[in-house]
């Protein structure tokens, strides 16, 4: 039987079977959120160290984004809507991307 | 602004006495939380089967500014960034309205002004305090706004209000994260 696919799920396709292209999670800055929050979010969602999500929340606010998780795309699509849910700015993309 | 905030009591409660005043204002702030989240619902015009399982017919980002802010955009890429909102934004909006909706209870229940939480009601309360705050921020036009330029608004500017208050959310949300910080 032919199977008809358009380029997109043929693209999907090839994400499920490509192991070394990790996407990532990014957090962007925000006047709003308070220094003390993203860090306890982070900790929260993330299970860090309070000295790892210190520094990637100081990474956020001087640089004005920092990765803050890496794995497969499903993976950081759940870690993209946990960050939501808290208010965090987030993204995901792939981790060869440029940011 | 009467309360001192929260502080931890034993080793899973945080406890914070509000006045009556204050009471009624964040409870209002949830309701408002609440109700601008219900207006980004379809109003049944969803497919019944779809809402069921969570997918809605929306897959362009809100117009409003704030309703953008509390539900953004998953990727920088407009066509990957709609698909993902289909699939998930009636979710995160639930979620959201679940942490209002708990602080209001909350709320509505301490008589007294009395409030005691724990770690998982706290965390609630912490995602509605923040979405209060984006909320007034965006409002404010904090993204635009220097600290000096707030500090400095007429008294009888009406932003003034939202000002103090947005700055009071902020204090409240500062000490219950120092209270769950708190190791000892």
């Amino acid at each position: 039987m032919m199977v008809k696919t358009d380029t997109r799920i043929e693209e999907q396709i090839r994400e499920i079977f490509s192991s070394d292209a990790p996407w990532v999670t990014i957090v962007w800055d925000d006047p709003i959120n308070l220094m003390t929050y993203v860090t306890y979010v982070l900790m929260e969602l993330f299970g860090y160290p309070k000295a790892k999500a210190q520094a990637l929340m100081m990474k956020v606010h001087t640089e004005g984004k920092a990765v803050v998780s890496t794995g497969s795309r499903e993976e950081m699509e759940h870690d993209v809507a946990r960050l939501h849910e808290y208010g965090l700015w987030a993204t995901l993309q792939r981790g060869d991307q440029a940011i | 602004m009467k309360s001192e905030g929260f502080k931890r009591h034993g080793s899973n409660s945080y406890v914070a006495e509000f006045a009556e005043n204050e009471r009624e204002i964040l409870i209002n702030l949830t309701e408002q939380i609440i109700e601008l989240l219900a207006e980004r619902a379809d109003h049944g015009q969803e497919d019944p089967l779809a809402a069921m399982v969570g997918i809605t017919s929306h897959d362009s980002p809100p117009e409003d500014e704030v309703l953008h802010r509390l539900l953004p955009n998953a990727y920088q890429d407009q066509a990957d960034s709609a698909e993902f909102r289909r699939y998930t934004e009636s979710t995160l909006r639930s979620k959201k309205q679940a942490h209002a909706m708990a602080m209001r209870m909350y709320l509505k229940s301490a008589e007294d002004g009395t409030v005691d939480l724990e770690h998982d009601s706290a965390n609630a309360w912490l995602g509605a305090i923040n979405d209060m705050r984006l909320a007034l921020g965006v409002r404010l036009n904090v993204q635009e706004r220097t600290q000096d330029e707030l500090e400095l608004l007429a008294p009888d500017d009406p932003m003034r209000g939202v000002y103090v208050v947005y700055g009071w959310l902020g204090w409240l949300q500062e000490g219950l994260i120092e209270a769950l910080m708190d190791e000892n």
